[in-house]
């Protein structure tokens, strides 16, 4: 027994540098995150069309890097989810839709929207003086029709926050993942339940005879 | 450290989960209307996160009170995220109804009341308020070194739990009632070498308390 607790103890201390200074280390590293996943299909009542979607590379491999004052590398990676949150949003908003290398298609696609990102902006606690991790991020859509022609342009502001004081042991790296989640989660949304308020859309509804729907 | 020493220390390392300090519980009711659970029917438990407000109820205490509520002998409850998901996006912070005036307008789409009746939802039960540390005093200190670690000082803290539940009966576009929780409780930390952790459970006590009250009101016509 006395021998157990002897080995023990002297594991104990040539273990202990180590860990604590791996625990120092992961304390000071800044986060690096990456938005996985899959997203629910809104429940709204589909257009009866055909749409195209065009998600070029610079999307769909979308990192958001930035140094923070005494803060570290800051790295968000929201670019491999993109493609999930526009079929998932499709799905549910059209009858049908394609994923297309350029905004031009022959029938039945009647719209192609070509989707980029022009801005990601978070915040940490510390910065707000909060519990909260958020994260805003600006997209651009562009509406082409079938032809090549484009029609209009607008933006959608997404916004996610999460609270740290759901995430006792990895509160960084947890927190700000769920609030870059919720931004695209909220990016869904707000696409889908703004969509015919759009003036751009309006237009393109009413030359395709869905105005009513 | 000889071996009684450590043995101590073992001992009181193994004390701690049995330790804990005083919390004093409240809870209140307001009823606004009769509510009925018949066998197939389930509630939906949760959280706020509604803008523009800046607070947001804690994961863990929505779960917890679905959890309580829920269970063999309990209310059927359906999770946070499988409510949001199926009835995505229509209870998303910025889309979520306020108050029951928005219900109307939800429950005129055929899709949504057919998804809610997949679920068997009958009453939304919307949780609101968190947990704060409101004091906390004392010192410690801690060293550590390849030859052993130790701690020395007490700290003391008090936490204070504030939650409502406001239940809707979705159905039929009203609120049916209010029950709040209220916990007040401090924890002391005394530290001898090895922290001694003698934590209130205020959250805790809070969802529990508020958790009975709530199958109580959802079932007392039933």
């Amino acid at each position: 027994m006395s021998q157990r607790l002897n080995n023990l103890r002297a594991r104990f201390r040539s273990g202990f540098p180590s860990l604590w200074l791996a625990v120092m280390l992961s304390a000071c590293a800044a986060p690096s995150i990456r938005v996985e996943g899959t997203f629910p299909v809104p429940l709204v009542n589909a257009y009866p069309v055909t749409v195209g979607w065009v998600l070029d590379e610079a999307l769909t491999t979308y990192v958001h890097r930035e140094k923070l004052d005494k803060g570290g590398d800051w790295v968000i990676d929201v670019g491999g989810v993109q493609k999930a949150m526009f079929d998932s949003l499709s799905r549910g908003l059209f009858t049908s839709h394609a994923f297309l290398d350029e905004p031009r298609a022959a029938a039945p696609v009647r719209g192609i929207f070509v989707p980029t990102i022009q801005e990601l902006q978070f915040s940490t606690p510390k910065q707000t003086r909060s519990d909260y991790f958020e994260v805003w991020i600006k997209y651009s859509f562009k509406l082409y029709d079938p032809d090549g022609t484009l029609r209009g342009e607008f933006p959608i502001t997404a916004y996610g926050k999460a609270n740290t004081q759901n995430y006792s042991m990895n509160t960084t790296t947890g927190a700000l993942q769920e609030a870059a989640n919720a931004a695209c989660r909220d990016a869904i949304a707000f696409f889908t339940l703004q969509f015919k308020a759009i003036p751009t859309i309006q237009a393109w509804l009413r030359d395709n005879g869905l105005e009513a729907t | 450290m000889n071996r009684s020493r450590f043995a101590l220390l073992v001992a009181l390392v193994l004390t701690f989960p049995v330790l804990g300090g005083c919390v004093t519980a409240r809870v209140e009711e307001i009823r606004e209307g009769r509510t009925e659970m018949s066998g197939t029917d389930a509630i939906a438990v949760l959280g706020r996160r509604d803008r523009p407000s800046t607070n947001e109820t804690e994961f863990d205490f929505v779960e917890c009170v679905a959890r309580n509520m829920g269970g063999t002998s309990g209310i059927p409850v359906v999770p946070d995220k499988v409510f949001r998901d199926t009835l995505f996006p229509w209870f998303e912070p910025r889309t979520a109804p306020v108050n029951t005036r928005d219900l109307p307008d939800l429950i005129s789409h055929p899709a949504f009341v057919e998804r809610l009746s997949g679920l068997g939802v009958k009453y939304i039960v919307w949780i609101e308020g968190s947990t704060r540390r409101t004091d906390s005093n004392g010192s410690m200190s801690c060293t550590a070194s390849p030859a052993g670690a130790g701690c020395f000082g007490f700290l003391t803290w008090e936490n204070n739990s504030q939650y409502e539940a406001s239940i809707w009966d979705i159905h039929n576009g009203r609120a049916v009632g209010k029950v709040s929780s209220a916990a007040v409780g401090t924890s002391y930390m005394p530290a001898l070498i090895v922290p001694v952790p003698i934590i209130a459970r205020v959250k805790g006590s809070a969802c529990s308390s508020l958790a009975d009250q709530l199958k109580t009101f959802l079932t007392a016509d039933s």
